[in-house]
């Protein structure tokens, strides 16, 4: 599903690259922790698989597509097989939960009769059902997060990236967003989660892959968090 | 949907920096209104041009009683010497025609022209206007040697060549003209640069929507047309206006121009129609390209 070549990624005002010589294949269906310190280049791995960021070198296939050969009319295609959601939530604050998930679909054109039948369905999925008219600064930290992953889900993506998606939540109710996330990953969806949270990595036991300085430094199925930063 | 998104993008984004919208709004009505002005004043010249360029002429007219004329002697030509001016008229190979007009001919010109000012009618008589010979040349810009051969011969009190006259009228016509044309360049400029700073503001403004857009997968037209649209609106909205202004400036500077200094011809409403038609998509079309140029600095793909 995601292939990463020996991928090298060197933005142009740093001397030192934020990925190095990066071999990844994350398979259909996959869930994969994303874990190392701050810099160690999580979000450059993920904003690669968007096309946000060209490689400086190696290849990136994502869903079967060669993202070098994809022109720029095509991007928003590739775009639309993932979903994505943030640390920050990043949900407009002007609109309810219903029309934030409405949204996703409304601006790739699908048609009312169809959002008006999906969105309700996701809004249960994630655990929102009867809240889907409150407004964002209604909700707690959690609920917000449920409904940006209704947004990214809206549109079964084929993949789901997550960028530090407990990031803002208090540790209880991270474990009902992963719980989520992994009811999501059981759909079939592919799931890469970028984190910094030792103890759900370490419950979950999911396959871990560990970047420092750029460099893929291990890549554990079934995996934890690590000696050198987790445990506490 | 689309429509309805689109259009709902569209009055928020206008409603949001409503005073950067007005403020386009005006300088493309200003500018719009200015360069319509400058083109009708030019349909109004070439117009009038052409239709004199056929009819001027160049008149000879001859001494009589009242003529101020010294060599005049406030004498009439005998009808020798009008057939002898008449006979070297025609001989002339600048002159295409020669047309005899008597003092009462002239003064039912007069009247006929003049006569919606009844009190100048009234107080013309016979023999203000003495007897003249309107000479139609060739080319009418060959004036020179006719003028050059009449002026000063016996009998001839005085030769006007309407040309002349004309071109004074027409000079001043271009130059408002063309103040117009430099006037409505400068603030297109100005209109340019308010809509670059317009869909700057708005394309920040509304940031967190497009960052989302370009997230789940919108298409970049759908992106940016709601922008495109804003600058196109703004741009039509200026253009009624400048449409009103043109309408005013039919009625109020070419109208009263042309009853003034009599033209011959009018421009109808029809042409200030097209004029405006122009002036109009030329707005929409710029503040819309101006538009689009902007988002390709300011909003990410």
């Amino acid at each position: 599903m995601i292939h990463f070549d020996n991928v090298t990624k060197v933005y142009s005002h740093q001397s030192r690259p934020a990925l190095q010589g990066v071999n990844v294949a994350v398979e259909k269906g996959e869930f994969v922790f994303l874990v190392g310190p701050s810099g160690s280049g999580k979000s450059t791995f993920l904003r690669l698989i968007l096309k946000e960021e060209r490689p400086t070198q190696g290849g990136i296939h994502v869903a079967g597509k060669d993202l070098s050969k994809l022109t720029n009319w095509k991007i928003p295609h590739l775009r639309r097989r993932i979903g994505c959601v943030f640390q920050d939530f990043r949900l407009l604050p002007n609109k309810t939960v219903n029309e934030n998930v409405a949204f996703a679909l409304e601006v790739i054109g699908k048609p009312r009769r169809f959002i008006r039948k999906v969105v309700p369905e996701v809004i249960d999925l994630v655990g929102l059902e009867g809240k889907s008219h409150r407004m964002p600064d209604e909700l707690s930290g959690g609920e917000q997060q449920r409904v940006a992953i209704a947004r990214a889900f809206v549109n079964r993506p084929m993949v789901l990236l997550a960028d530090e998606p407990t990031g803002n939540i208090d540790p209880a109710t991270s474990i009902g967003i992963m719980k989520v996330l992994d009811r999501i990953n059981r759909t079939g969806t592919t799931v890469v989660m970028a984190t910094h949270d030792a103890a759900i990595v370490d419950a979950f036991r999911k396959r871990v892959v560990e970047l420092e300085d750029g460099r893929v430094v291990r890549d554990q199925s079934r995996g934890v968090y690590g000696q050198a930063y987790g445990g506490v | 949907m689309r429509a309805q998104f689109v259009l709902q993008e569209i009055w928020i984004g206008l409603r949001r920096n409503l005073t950067m919208t007005i403020a386009l709004v005006v300088t493309v009505a200003i500018a719009m209104a200015l360069f319509g002005t400058g083109v009708l004043l030019k349909m109004q010249v070439d117009k009038s041009n052409n239709y004199w360029s056929d009819k001027v002429e160049v008149s000879i007219y001859l001494c009589n009683k009242m003529s101020a004329n010294p060599s005049c002697h406030k004498a009439e030509p005998t009808q020798g010497e009008k057939d002898q001016i008449e006979a070297q008229l025609k001989a002339m190979p600048q002159v295409a025609d020669v047309t005899a007009e008597t003092q009462q001919q002239a003064f039912q010109r007069a009247r006929e022209r003049f006569k919606d000012t009844p009190g100048f009618s009234d107080t013309i008589q016979v023999g203000d206007i003495p007897d003249s010979f309107r000479v139609k040349l060739k080319n009418p810009k060959e004036y020179q040697a006719v003028v050059a051969q009449m002026q000063g011969r016996q009998g001839v009190d005085q030769v006007i060549n309407e040309r002349a006259i004309l071109e004074k009228f027409f000079k001043i016509l271009g130059g408002l003209q063309w103040a117009a044309m430099i006037i409505a360049a400068i603030q297109v400029v100005a209109a340019v640069l308010l809509v670059a700073n317009t869909i700057r503001l708005s394309a920040f403004n509304r940031r967190r929507e497009t960052g989302i857009m370009r997230l789940v997968g919108a298409s970049n037209l759908y992106i940016q047309l709601p922008f495109v649209l804003e600058g196109a609106i703004a741009g039509l909205i200026g253009g009624i206006f400048a449409a009103v202004l043109l309408g005013f400036s039919k009625v109020f500077l070419l109208g009263r121009l042309q009853q003034n200094l009599q033209f011959a011809t009018s421009l109808g409403w029809l042409d200030v129609i097209q004029v405006i038609v122009f002036a109009m998509c030329f707005g929409v079309v710029l503040c819309a390209l101006a538009s689009f140029l902007t988002l390709r600095r300011y909003l990410k793909i």
